[in-house]
């Protein structure tokens, strides 16, 4: 489906980027694995990627610093000459309430995932010139409901959907489509690290409020990911795609009670 | 007291905004005052400075000021 098409995903060293980075893969795609900080995961996944018999190159940036940006953008134009799927995935954050967040957090977490993706939304855009593209951003539920200490990253990724309708709009006569896919809590090393670390416990009660009944997997959101990266989604446009078994849909957990109790 | 010594405390004092006088090899990242954005922060600045890297796995393992300073100067080393 996606033969011969380069790609270029952030923080895809682990967690819900690398298995984005795997099905992209799967479906034919060359694909770039950036990272910041996990170089021998990144490692493992560039090796995971050619396994499936596509090229795979490893760079390392922080997005949240344009420069770093800038270079991993330079090394793409110039190690393919273009680029057709740009997944921006790469988030940071540290738990932090409205009344403890300060600057220096504040900063932080927007710039990594808020701000990389306009930067790098211009900089894929100008690599898919005269061919079009595809632009999907990874966002979360907390862009619209309330978790405690989530507040920054919350707020970026409200800002990231909104950024993804601006993009939409101004790409489309480009044939950019641009979207976001959102879960719900996945799993993955560091969504268990907001859990509180606790575990099965706070997966248990993810797990019970979610009507389809059971997690959402890193593979649930790569599979969307790589719908959107297709050409049956061409005229979906700057839409937020929620991955969530429709934990969303039921905040008390009325599942299979039919309000009895 | 090393150049390499001068320099990392350079960046933890950039970083961090704490006194460079609490600075000694004995000082932990508490004395510091330092969050773990802040060690994200100092861990890639002194990556960039020295042209080294610094796993995370490893820097788990400083427990003090005295502990960045080493692993810093025998990475420099094992450069040259």
């Amino acid at each position: 489906m996606l033969k011969g098409k380069v790609a270029l995903v952030t923080g895809s060293s682990r967690g819900i980027g690398r298995a984005i980075a795997l099905r992209l893969a799967r479906e034919g795609a060359d694909v770039i694995v950036n990272y910041f900080r996990r170089r021998e995961a990144a490692e493992q996944t560039a090796r995971d990627i050619e396994e499936l018999g596509v090229k795979a190159s490893v760079i390392r940036a922080n997005v949240g610093d344009p420069e770093k940006l800038d270079e991993m953008f330079d090394t793409v134009a110039a190690s393919f000459g273009r680029l057709d799927i740009f997944v921006s995935n790469a988030a940071s954050g540290l738990p932090r309430s409205a009344l403890d967040l300060d600057a220096k957090v504040w900063g932080w977490t927007m710039d990594i995932n808020a701000r990389a993706f306009l930067l790098g939304a211009q900089r894929a855009a100008g690599l898919m010139e005269g061919r079009g593209g595809k632009i999907v951003a990874i966002t979360s539920l907390g862009s619209k409901l309330v978790w405690p200490g989530y507040t920054a990253i919350g707020v970026s990724k409200a800002t990231l959907e909104a950024l993804v309708r601006y993009l939409a709009v101004e790409l489309a006569p480009k044939d950019i489509c641009v979207n976001a896919v959102g879960a719900s809590f996945v799993p993955t090393e560091v969504g268990l690290s907001y859990a509180g670390g606790a575990g099965e416990e706070d997966e248990g009660a993810f797990w019970k409020t979610t009507p389809a009944g059971r997690m959402v997997s890193p593979e649930d959101v790569a599979g969307v990911v790589a719908f959107l990266c297709g050409s049956e989604s061409f005229m979906i446009r700057g839409q937020t795609i929620i991955v969530d078994g429709g934990f969303s849909l039921t905040p008390l957990n009325l599942k299979g009670k039919g309000g009895e109790n | 007291m090393s150049a390499a010594e001068e320099t990392i405390k350079d960046i933890i004092v950039k970083i961090v905004h704490c006194d460079r006088k609490i600075l000694t090899p004995e000082s932990t990242f508490q004395d510091m005052k330092a969050d773990s954005l802040d060690m994200v922060q100092v861990l890639v600045a002194l990556e960039d400075e020295f042209g080294i890297e610094i796993p995370d796995e490893e820097a788990q393992k400083f427990k003090n000021f005295g502990d960045f300073v080493s692993f810093v100067e025998a990475r420099v080393a094992e450069k040259k």
